[in-house]
């Protein structure tokens, strides 16, 4: 530890620690344009003069290191003058728009110029003429005559993120950050260096001329799409959600968001937007159309009792909200028939779940079918930044694709669909052969070799399971043999194995905190009750059920069966003919709630603004149906899903994992097997902000499978078909897929009619689209 | 006048090929230098001959071989031939006339410092200094004095030459290595210096092409003969470019401490008949100037900078009488405003206000009130900027406007250039 003087005032930090971020710590102000913690160091602005003791000039507070018995000082006459000269310098070519720029009133120009600057200006030359309101892509524009060019935007996008998309062109006073050859930047991540860029150089184009800090309320929240729940602002402007930033958080988050999420937030003002009630496909009253259900609820639980009421929840629902139903659905209803809609069938129980902070330590990450950045993009970030932390960065992708990338470098251990379960479990028995739980997992492989998976690298993939200091094991859920064996994995390993499920819905911990199972067979349970005329009303809250099921027959089967499907959402089912009646549900920023995400962490999201059109409240709708029912909630009893004792992490319970032999997986024969993944793209509710970004060809296939399907080299439509189901999807060109292998997915319309097994493809026809 | 070293042989015809450079006396430094010295014998040998660094910080080269961190990590030699800065054009001569006597010179330093992968980087502009370079490298290849084993003494050198973009930023040596790397001649954070992180991460020494080329006579004449010419501090030759007012502009080789007049007047020839001096940059673009009262000065490291200048890279710019100083103060903190790179705010918009303010007064139109800023954005410039760019840029400036504000106030009174200047070629260049 260092102990230096700021401004009088002693501090002790440790070694390394630069002057700034001393005088952060003891709340001494120290401008700044090109220092963020994340990306480190440059000295490129100037503007962080400071006066040290001993030095013959003054130095710059972000690149000057503390060292023992140091003496600052951020303030006195010399530092004064060169504060305000280099805002003088910033000036001379800064065009001075405030008045028409989207950061007037939030910009580090301005308030470092109302405090440290010139109060007139000298400069009596023209002024260097530069692009304004140019595109860096379809969400970010950049206006170079206002940029201060402190690289804090080139330097994410290259250095942090690894994409370098940005650059800077020219030189001199002609310097101008732009982007590779004028090519849009299509990494997901351009966002951020709209909340990272401290003046009106780099703004939002959705946001552009739509609001200023005083004609707008900023509320916290946290982004709905995907498990991680990055934590965010929303800007409302008159009752209307038209921004989203990211929101720091100090020691735990930069406040990073992907472009899916930052830019997805008109979700609420989709054309698609459920605004008013339908009942049998009529529209009509708010009113009509819950006295409605409710009356067909009381039927049912008459003529059938409780249990024959199922409830299913999804889509982007709060933590309170899941309550709320359950304790409808159990004090009024009499069911317990309450599950969650999964498109996976794994779960991981909270015992093994781990934090963002397991990724700061990590030694080892273990991509399990998962790719970070297709399906979690800020966790990809926060695995960036580790491998920038600490190069030495084990990555090993186990899956039916490749999983480590350009960005993210490392190991892939490529098994036949459906066998990574098995591959980990031999893995594993390669080490501890004589293991009780080991033994179990593979008692009935037999002599069961995994294709393509030479017995050397199992061996190899052991070792360093069960060797690595710090493993972090990221899963995408689809095979649930594998939660199994990470739990036999976490036995095994003496030293930590945080595991973080990336699969979703986002808040699917917290509807399982609020009392629903999240357990893929207590859905299918429902259906199968449904299908088989056991449950005869289902109520649907948030999903899309037959979009979202992996098997489509088994809904459809039970739609057509069950005398009412009530749906609750913000917009239509897809296919809503077998939909009794349709309830406009409030969604995200227009209620109160908590979201839980991949970490078990509770995140407060504020409600921003009021629902439009007959849109209400989960509340609302049980109140009025509880009294039909005649027995009103009492709602007197607030609930809160904190806990005291662990704070904004779930409690952690005690585990039953019970741990069954490994049932061998077929041989699969040689032709094209569907693996169906994620992508962050193809999740959550549509935007039309999004629109132009949503991938055409979400679909990959391995090049040298395109050269043979016809499709050449560039992204194509073709036709999948498996028995009399056939669908057209579009496909792009990915080496990272293997010969042999169709990668889509979920989310893409239509792909739950395939089932698992081969499917064959064909070229489509021109006029064909999906 | 003394003896060239350095610049010795340049009239032999055909001395930039390898068979008659080496019947000259080529390349027999290098085999002595494998046959009797250790690596560190050389290292120690540098060391005691003082030779400093002749790229414009003279720095002392010994010192900066032995920050070489003993780590184990591959090493790189860097030769700076990017040579951009205005009046200074020795190292274009070195390369274009004698390219061998450099490569004899890399490979001696590479042994010294036990260099496996050494690089040229040839300024952008310098197309025939780069092929010379080339062709000559590959003449050394073919001769088994570059590759693996050179000689059988088990000591590998590859070599290659690299041409810049035309940048004089990348002149600074972090810039140098990140545009060598490929990337925005930008400079670098230091620390850490390029001995301990330079070229892609490893140590790296980086030296000046005049500097390595003194390495083939030190070895052959020794430390002693090294320190017996120049000054205690500042031993040794120094080549001087001598450009401007002068009857026989060029490049001379003359031990420190040389006095500037004798420079002028006995090695370039004095000025033409009936002129006098109006002022000297002795050392480049970069420095202050020197008044004539200041002829006498030795011309060594320590004198000049208590004579309030600098030798930097030994570009010797003779103004006479009949210059305008705010036309040539203008020119030159133009030359600033294009080369800045554009990385630091003092830098990148001090020296386009400070061009503009010139650019202006010089025609005539400048007011009372500009000679104040000028000396005010300079005094926002010096000592803020990342780099030494910015505070290059202020050397002469700095110094015309305090020995000559009456000519920047003669523009200002007679709204033109009393010394009767061309107006025209001085807009928006």
């Amino acid at each position: 530890m260092i102990r230096l003087t700021i401004d009088g005032q002693e501090i002790t930090v440790p070694e390394g620690t630069m002057i700034v971020d001393a005088a952060a710590k003891l709340g001494v102000d120290v401008p700044i344009y090109c220092y963020h913690q994340a990306l480190g160091p440059l000295g490129a602005c100037r503007m962080c003069l400071v006066e040290v003791e001993k030095m013959p000039k003054l130095a710059t507070a972000c690149t000057t290191a503390v060292s023992e018995g140091m003496v600052v000082r951020s303030k006195g006459p010399a530092v004064d003058k060169g504060r305000r000269g280099v805002l003088e310098f910033l000036l001379i070519n800064h065009p001075l728009d405030c008045p028409v720029c989207d950061k007037g009133g939030e910009c580090y120009l301005q308030d470092y110029t109302f405090e440290y600057g010139p109060g007139g200006g000298r400069f009596q030359e023209p002024k260097i003429q530069k692009v304004k309101d140019g595109p860096i892509n379809e969400f970010v524009l950049v206006d170079q005559e206002r940029c201060v060019l402190c690289q804090r935007c080139v330097r994410f996008m290259g250095e942090y993120v690894g994409e370098g998309q940005l650059l800077l062109e020219g030189r001199g006073v002609e310097t101008v950050v732009t982007t590779v050859d004028q090519v849009p930047a299509t990494s997901q991540f351009t966002g951020n260096v709209i909340d990272l860029c401290p003046v009106g150089a780099l703004l939002s184009a959705p946001y552009h001329h739509k609001g200023r800090p005083w004609n707008i309320e900023r509320e916290e929240s946290v982004c709905p799409h995907c498990p991680v729940g990055c934590t965010s602002k929303v800007t409302a402007r008159e009752g209307h959600v038209i921004r989203m930033e990211g929101r720091p958080i100090p020691d735990r988050e930069w406040g990073w968001l992907c472009d899916r999420g930052r830019f997805g937030y008109d979700f609420g003002y989709h054309p698609e937007r459920l605004l008013a009630s339908r009942v049998q496909g009529n529209e009509t009253s708010a009113a009509l159309a819950t006295r409605q259900v409710g009356e067909w609820l009381k039927t049912t639980v008459e003529q059938h009792g409780g249990s024959s009421v199922g409830v299913i929840v999804g889509g982007m629902h709060t933590t309170e909200e899941a309550y709320q139903l359950k304790r409808f659905a159990t004090e009024v209803i009499g069911t317990e028939k309450l599950a969650i809609s999964r498109s996976e069938a794994g779960y991981l129980p909270r015992a093994l779940n781990g934090t963002f902070e397991d990724i700061k330590k990590a030694d080892t990450v273990l991509l399990l079918g998962t790719d970070p950045y297709d399906a979690v993009p800020v966790v990809h970030l926060k695995l960036r930044e580790r491998l920038l932390r600490y190069p030495a960065l084990k990555v090993i992708g186990i899956g039916p694709t490749a999983l480590t990338r350009d960005t993210l470098p490392g190991q892939d251990v490529i098994t036949a669909p459906e066998q990574s379960a098995v591959v980990m479990a031999l893995a594993m028995a390669t080490q501890r052969p004589d293991d009780a739980q080991v033994k179990t997992l593979i008692h009935d492989l037999g002599s069961f070799r995994p294709q393509g998976v030479l017995p050397e690298m199992l061996t190899q993939l052991g070792a360093q399971l069960l060797r690595a200091d710090h493993l972090v094991c990221l899963w995408d859920g689809l095979e649930p043999a594998m939660g199994m064996v990470l739990a036999v994995l976490a036995d095994l390993r003496e030293k930590p194995t945080p595991m973080l499920p990336t699969f979703g819905p986002g808040n699917w911990r917290g509807w399982e905190r609020g009392g629903f199972s999240a357990h893929f067979e207590d859905l299918t349970r429902i259906l199968e009750e449904a299908r088989d005329g056991v449950i005869k009303t289902l109520l649907v809250f948030g999903a899309d059920l037959l979009e979202e099921y992996p098997d489509r027959s088994l809904v459809q089967a039970a739609f057509e069966r069950l005398d009412h499907v009530v749906v609750e959402g913000l917009r239509p089912p897809v296919d809503s003919t077998q939909v009794d009646a349709l309830l406009p549900g409030a969604g995200w920023a227009e209620v109160y709630g908590t979201y839980i995400n991949m970490e078990a962490r509770l995140q407060v999201a504020m409600a921003s603004v009021q629902p439009p059109g007959q849109a209400r409240p989960v509340k609302t709708y049980l109140n009025t149906w509880a009294h039909i029912l005649g027995r009103p909630l009492n709602w007197e009893e607030d609930w809160d899903p904190f806990d005291d004792d662990s704070g904004d992490l779930l409690p952690i319970e005690t585990r039953h994992v019970e741990i069954e032999p490994l049932t061998t997986p077929p041989t699969t024969d040689a032709g094209m097997t569907l693996v169906i993944g994620s992508l962050i793209w193809e999740k959550g509710e549509p935007s039309e902000i999004l629109l132009p970004r949503v991938p055409e060809f979400p679909g990959r296939i391995n090049p040298q499978e395109a050269e043979e399907l016809g499709l050449g080299t560039e992204p194509g439509r073709i036709s999948v078909s498996q028995g009399d189901t056939h669908l057209v999807v579009g496909v792009s060109l990915d080496s990272r897929i293997p010969v042999g292998v169709l990668w889509i997915p979920q989310g893409v319309l239509g792909v739950n009619r395939l089932g698992k097994g081969p499917v064959q493809l064909s070229l489509a026809k021109e006029e064909v689209t999906a | 006048m003394t003896q060239h070293y350095l610049l010795r042989n340049l009239d032999v015809e055909g001395i930039d090929r390898i068979d008659v450079y080496e019947a000259n006396g080529g390349y027999a430094a290098m085999k002595e230098a494998f046959k009797t010295f250790k690596p560190e014998e050389l290292v120690a040998m540098v060391k005691k001959s003082g030779l400093r660094g002749r790229g414009g910080a003279g720095f002392p080269t010994g010192m900066k071989w032995g920050f070489l961190p003993n780590d184990g990590r591959s090493r790189y030699l860097v030769v700076n031939s990017d040579e951009a800065e205005p009046g200074t054009f020795k190292d274009r001569e070195l390369i274009e006339e004698n390219p061998h006597q450099l490569i004899e010179g890399i490979i001696i330093s590479s042994y010294a410092t036990q260099a496996s992968e050494a690089y040229i980087y040839c300024r952008g502009e310098f197309r025939r200094g780069a092929e010379q370079l080339k062709r000559a490298v590959q003449e050394a290849y073919d001769h088994g004095y570059l590759g693996a084993n050179i000689l059988g003494t088990g000591f590998s050198l590859e070599l290659k030459v690299y041409r810049g973009a035309g940048a004089y930023i990348c002149g600074e040596e972090s810039a140098l290595l990140e545009s060598l790397e490929g990337k925005r001649g930008n400079p670098r954070l230091k620390p850490p210096f390029p001995a301990v992180a330079g070229l892609y991460g490893g140590p790296t020494v980086v030296n000046n092409v005049e500097t390595i080329c003194n390495l083939p006579p030190l070895v052959t004449y020794g430390a002693d003969w090294y320190t017996s010419m120049g000054t205690e501090k500042s031993p040794g030759l120094k080549i001087m470019s001598v450009s401007g007012r002068v009857q026989r502009p060029g490049n001379y080789e003359i031990p420190l401490g040389t006095p500037l007049r004798s420079l002028i007047e006995d090695y370039a020839g004095g000025l033409l008949p009936g002129r006098t001096v109006k002022a000297v940059i002795p050392g480049g673009s970069s420095v202050p100037l020197l008044m004539p009262d200041q002829l006498d000065t030795p011309l060594d490291y320590e004198s000049i900078v208590k004579a309030g200048s600098m030798l930097g890279s030994g570009g010797c710019i003779v103004l006479d009488d009949q210059v305008c100083m705010v036309g040539a103060t203008a020119r030159l903190v133009k030359f600033y405003r294009e080369e800045s790179c554009g990385k630091c705010t003092p830098c990148r918009e001090g020296t386009y206000w400070m061009t503009d303010v010139l650019d202006r007064l010089e025609m005539g139109m400048g007011e009372a009130h500009d000679m104040e800023i000028l000396a005010d954005v300079a005094d926002n410039i010096a000592g803020k900027c990342f780099c030494p760019l910015g505070d290059a840029s202020l050397g002469v400036l700095v110094s015309a406007l305090k020995h000559f504000r009456h000519e920047f106030e003669a523009h200002v009174a007679e709204h033109t250039c009393p010394m009767g200047a061309r107006l025209y070629d001085t807009v928006n260049h």
